[in-house]
């Protein structure tokens, strides 16, 4: 890992180690931009900057964070003087892109575009760890559904294909749906990444809790956890608690194999450590997915669009509910399939089933696998924390629609 | 007023300081909370979080151009980092300023007590404690405590200066019945010593307990009866549904309203969890009438948005200094026309569902007008309890809860969610559930 030469955050991290503040588990120091430029028919209407920095001390289990990212900040976190800290600096705010340039053809369709720039730094007691991570691009269209990707956004995306004029309601009852990549992620995240995250397994709030080594899926699908994926929008170099980033298998060949860990989780579950994540200065680092990359043994070489009812293209949200065992996929944009093409464009609606249901009920993968702008930001306890997926398409039996 | 006496005063100054020297009309607004966060886990471990967010924010306008930014810290450096960056974010736009003269006079805050931290730990252990007491079938899986305050300021170019404070208390509790899913439970008061350990404890374990077994319902349209924890995000999307419009464009202008609602954003108080001297751009708080007498009233606006479509300015709000202000509700309250009792709310909905706990965040398809959410209900037959189903989604659009709503408990509760709001039980005719 990198040192920030010239910084002095080397020298800052010795001084904090030096002033032996009781039960000290780290400290990290943020510094982040948001430009949001507003759109209408394609052109800016307005621009807002949001310039951001501030500073959290871990010490006896509780966390204390302030805004603000100089020495008398910090001392006051640290219960330290400012004359105890030497000067250290961090990376000035970058100016954002320019827009027309990076940008020259807007879509209409599209109502804002956010730039994120973000620089981070853990000080433990082995020194200081700045982090990496992508610019992100969010681009939120005009009815409202957002797209998370690195910088720049791509603007010739077709994101559905060819869409039939007519419109239904999709049929209730069991139903075989074809998954494009974009809401395979969703359900990947949902199956196999969050229920590993280690601290809802050691809350016994995953299904999985206890079950390494067994097999989750008939279907031979391997799934990991890779922050080391600077083309994906959850990429960073370091954790929040400064452990090198690497890829994680949690799925091997449909088996159960790993789990995202923090280093508390980590010590109590017996797995490597490097998955926790903050979602802003002021809250917790806590086990959290980065990228999701899902790849079969075997796929099929092209969709089977001819096997399933119905072909879902994008979910405005997936849940997994641990103690009913249920799965919901709240559909945005799905399509009646017939004789393998695209007959309806089907209204919003809802995919319930059971775990056991859809462990079973995958039945088949297809290329093209893909990188997709979903999940995209990723919730949990409210804390947002940016993701990005690689998926193929999926066919799936035994959800209901309702 | 002193800077050094003041934590938001050397961002504010120094901002105006910047900016009064460019020429242009500008706002700075600056606002400080502190938080503490506790949280209990099933073990009994405390996890605590203390928070202190400071910022300053600029809204400049001059030339036909405007801007805005925002920048963390309250020194005098993030004054001058907002105001710079607001400068260079300027844009061909209409003036969004307000004039002095509709803002109003300055005023001092009221002190608000900082969150106590011992007290936290009373009541998380008291809490606990009654929980325990209360039932015997339900695990509490965590117990979070959040207390916290926040002070604000508004400073204009043209010599306006306003001061406004608020704190509020929300207790979380993640309780595992016997069966069934995990229920999670929301309580809020003005400070942590108005959340009573034993009526929570009591009511949670209810709650929790009351469908923890059964399938789901066929799809159908059914009257439903709404507890106050269901009707309050539903409540809070409605307003947020009205705020995208003006009151003259919107989808819902030409909707049939029932005279059975009653909702207002009473943002001066006393009523309501929130209450504030002035809205996201300074403007003197007022009462806004979004629903009353079968009509839809008004619609919030910022001075700019009611510049453009000739509605009444007020009804801005700040979710954070980060944000620059939007329309959007702040403090909002159901009032009951009929204040009816639980039992006679049940003997109207006759038959149907009550839908008890919510399960989840409403889903809102803004583009539509429709949304949905999951909760924990019990179908009624007769006006008597018929079977428990411990998930049920509920859908509709906005444009039918609006004709839909048939009477009103008189049970209000409030809730700290997007905004405030307070309200009773709303029993509403013939939605989807499944």
């Amino acid at each position: 890992m990198g040192r920030d030469e010239g910084s002095g955050l080397s020298e800052l991290a010795t001084a904090v180690a030096h002033a032996r503040v009781a039960g000290l588990e780290d400290v990290f120091l943020e510094r982040r931009v948001d430009v949001c430029w507003r759109l209408a028919e394609g052109r800016i209407v307005s621009r807002e900057t949001l310039l951001r920095e501030g500073a959290a001390v871990r010490r006896d289990g509780t966390l204390v964070s302030g805004d603000g990212l100089d020495r008398p900040v910090l001392a006051r976190l640290l219960g330290s003087t400012t004359r105890a800290l030497p000067p250290f600096s961090a990376p000035p705010f970058p100016d954002p892109p320019q827009f027309e340039e990076t940008l020259p053809d807007v879509p209409v369709a599209w109502a804002s575009v956010r730039w994120s720039w973000r620089w981070t730094a853990v000080l433990t007691g082995h020194g200081a760890v700045p982090v990496r991570r992508p610019d992100l691009a969010e681009v939120t269209f005009d009815d409202g559904h957002r797209a998370l990707t690195v910088w720049p956004p791509a603007t010739d995306r077709e994101p559905h294909g060819t869409v039939p004029a007519t419109h239904a309601n999709a049929r209730v009852g069991t139903a075989r749906v074809l998954l494009a990549p974009a809401a395979a992620a969703v359900l990947l995240h949902e199956l196999v990444g969050h229920p590993l995250e280690g601290d809802l397994l050691l809350r016994g709030a995953s299904p999985w809790s206890g079950r390494q080594g067994e097999r989750l899926l008939r279907l031979e699908l391997s799934v990991s956890d890779d922050p080391s994926r600077t083309d994906l929008p959850g990429a960073f170099s370091a954790d929040d608690e400064g452990e090198t980033a690497q890829p994680r298998e949690l799925l091997a060949g449909g088996v159960l194999v790993g789990a995202l860990a923090d280093r508390e989780s980590a010590a109590a579950l017996g797995v490597p450590t490097g998955n926790a994540r903050r979602a802003t200065v002021h809250t917790r680092p806590r086990p959290r997915m980065s990228n999701l990359v899902a790849r079969a043994a075997d796929p099929l070489p092209h969709p089977p669009r001819n096997e399933a009812a119905i072909e879902v293209t994008s979910l405005a949200s997936g849940t997994l509910e641990p103690a009913s065992g249920a799965i919901l996929l709240q559909v945005r944009t799905a399509f009646a399939l017939r004789r393998g093409e695209r007959h309806r464009t089907l209204t919003p609606f809802t995919l319930v089933g059971s775990l056991a249901a859809v462990r079973a009920g995958l039945l088949a993968a297809a290329e093209p696998t893909l990188p997709v702008a979903e999940p995209g930001w990723c919730a949990k306890d409210g804390e947002i924390v940016p993701t990005g997926a690689v998926a193929p398409w999926l066919l799936l039996s035994g959800l209901e629609v309702r | 007023m002193r800077a050094d006496a003041d934590p938001l005063l050397p961002a504010l100054q120094a901002a105006s300081e910047e900016l009064a020297s460019r020429g242009v009309r500008f706002e700075v607004f600056a606002r400080l909370g502190e938080s503490v966060h506790l949280v209990r886990d099933q073990d009994g471990a405390l996890e605590r979080r203390e928070s202190h967010e400071l910022g300053v924010a600029c809204r400049v306008s001059g030339g036909g151009r405007a801007g805005f930014a925002a920048a963390a810290g309250g020194g005098a450096r993030a004054g001058r980092q907002a105001a710079r960056a607001a400068l260079d974010a300027m844009l061909p736009s209409p003036d969004p300023l307000p004039p002095r003269e509709v803002l109003g006079t300055s005023g001092s805050a009221l002190f608000h007590a900082p969150a106590d931290p011992g007290q936290q730990d009373a009541l998380a252990q008291a809490l606990a404690s009654a929980l325990n007491d209360a039932s015997s079938e339900v695990t509490l899986v965590q117990l979070r405590i959040l207390a916290g305050t926040s002070s604000a300021a508004i400073a204009t170019g043209e010599g306006y200066l306003g001061r406004a404070a608020a704190g509020g208390a929300v207790a979380e509790l993640l309780l595992a019945p016997p069966a069934g899913p995990w229920r999670h439970l929301h309580f809020a008061a003005p400070t942590v010593a108005e959340l009573d350990p034993e009526v929570l404890a009591h009511r949670a374990a209810e709650a929790c307990l009351l469908a923890t077994r059964g399938e789901p319902p066929d799809r159908q349209l059914a009257d439903v009866l709404l507890a106050p924890s269901v009707a309050a995000p539903l409540v809070v999307a409605l307003a947020q549904h009205l705020a995208r419009y003006p009151i003259n464009d919107g989808e819902l202008k030409r909707a049939r309203i029932s005279k059975a609602w009653h909702l207002v954003d009473e943002r001066p108080g006393p009523a309501g969890l929130l209450p504030l001297p002035w809205d996201g751009e300074g403007l003197p708080t007022r009462r806004i009438v979004l629903l009353a007498g079968g009509h839809l009233h008004e619609s919030f606006a910022t001075w700019e948005r009611a510049q453009r479509t000739g509605e009444q300015p007020g009804g801005a709000v700040r979710p954070s200094y980060r944000h620059p202000p939007v329309p959007g509700p702040a403090n909002l309250v159901v009032l009951s026309g009929t204040a009816l009792r639980q039992p006679e709310l049940l003997a109207r909905l006759e038959s149907g569902f009550y839908l008890a706990l919510p399960a989840g965040a409403v889903r809102v398809d803004h583009a539509s007008g429709r949304f949905a959410l999951r909760a924990a209900a019990v179908a009624v037959e007769d006006g008597r309890p018929a079977a428990a189903h411990p998930l049920v989604d509920l859908r509709g659009s906005f444009r039918r809860l609006l004709g839909a709503l048939a009477a009103t408990g008189g049970d209000a509760e409030s809730f700290s969610l997007a905004s405030a709001v307070t309200t009773p039980s709303l029993l509403v005719r013939r939605l989807e559930i499944a």
